[in-house]
């Protein structure tokens, strides 16, 4: 089949075009404060400030940019609440994982248990 | 099946979610608590042994930012590859995959540069809990990245064969997006937990 019997595809009559062009402005935005943010990481790690701020702030910069990829590159926030329980469930049981190992494995709880009559 | 397609004629919203959409996310949902455990682990020991191994004579954090920037890059082109397939638009899809494949197998080539660097000093898989650890989840991600590469590779390869029908193709677009997305996301964690914060107050 050559090229022009099959390009551009036969658009289904129900695409929305304008909602996808609205998008595409969406997506340049976040792609220019994506990388606008990364540089800002970069940037703090050098700055001489309190550590605790600097790391406060690297946290919260690389969840905003975790949380914008999922709902917008990802059409999280224009589809159905199933699919964002479905993937919230996953991410719900790793941090879940991640705080109960955190615990579990403290310096304190992995010393060795005092055994009875030794 | 697309947004629109969930509409029934008499404009009501329905229920219908596309199966191979569904299917994809819940496997994000489980591949989230699969490298929550490795990033986690990472983590956990990097805490119980912190004088082990000092990871800032080693890294490079230009090369990393450099990555991440590259891999979040790759993420916009990948969505504007499936707002043309939505649009029916195949070559923007092309051109923008070509470009997603471009900046994955930069990001691949990245990786093993640095891989092959830290083995030239002496970070391996055997030198201590901060080695395995480490290659184990920033390996599995590179692995996870050659197979996004390779899945858009054949997107690509069969969008010239002709058999691209517009709603079919914009879902099985749609749902190597997501992945590719996910990807983008792990690293996204990654760079700040594993990279960034070893430099915290040593710079």
């Amino acid at each position: 089949m050559s090229e022009a019997d099959y390009n551009p595809l036969p658009v289904s009559p129900e695409a929305d075009h304008s909602a996808e062009n609205e998008r595409y402005h969406v997506f340049v935005n976040l792609a220019l404060a994506l990388a606008a943010i990364t540089g800002v990481e970069l940037v703090l790690v050098y700055l001489p400030i309190n550590t605790v701020f600097i790391f406060t702030v690297l946290v919260s910069l690389s969840l905003f940019k975790f949380a914008a990829v999922i709902a917008w590159f990802m059409h999280l926030i224009y589809d159905k609440l199933l699919l964002t329980l479905a993937f919230g469930t996953g991410l719900a049981i790793a941090a879940g994982t991640y705080t109960a190992l955190l615990f579990i494995m403290s310096n304190e709880y992995v010393a060795p248990p005092e055994i009875p009559g030794m | 099946m697309s947004d629109s397609a969930t509409h029934h004629e008499d404009g009501h919203k329905s229920l219908i979610i596309d199966n191979k959409k569904l299917l994809m996310w819940l496997f994000l949902g489980s591949d989230c608590m699969f490298f929550g455990t490795l990033i986690s682990t990472h983590l956990i020991y990097r805490k119980l042994n912190p004088e082990e191994f000092d990871p800032t004579s080693m890294f490079s954090l230009e090369l990393t930012s450099f990555s991440t920037f590259i891999l979040l890059m790759s993420s916009f082109l990948m969505a504007l590859a499936v707002s043309a397939m939505h649009k029916g638009q195949i070559k923007s899809f092309r051109r923008n995959t070509v470009g997603v494949i471009f900046f994955g197998l930069i990001f691949l080539a990245c990786q093993v540069y640095e891989f092959t660097e830290f083995a030239h000093l002496g970070l391996t898989l055997e030198s201590g809990t901060f080695g395995s650890t480490f290659y184990l989840m920033t390996g599995t991600h590179g692995v996870h990245v050659a197979i996004g590469v390779f899945w858009l590779i054949c997107m690509l390869f069969y969008s010239y064969t002709g058999k691209m029908d517009a709603h079919e193709s914009a879902v099985d677009v749609e749902v190597a997006g997501l992945y590719w997305h996910f990807v983008d996301i792990v690293w996204i964690i990654i760079f700040t937990v594993v990279y960034l914060i070893e430099f915290i107050g040593k710079v």
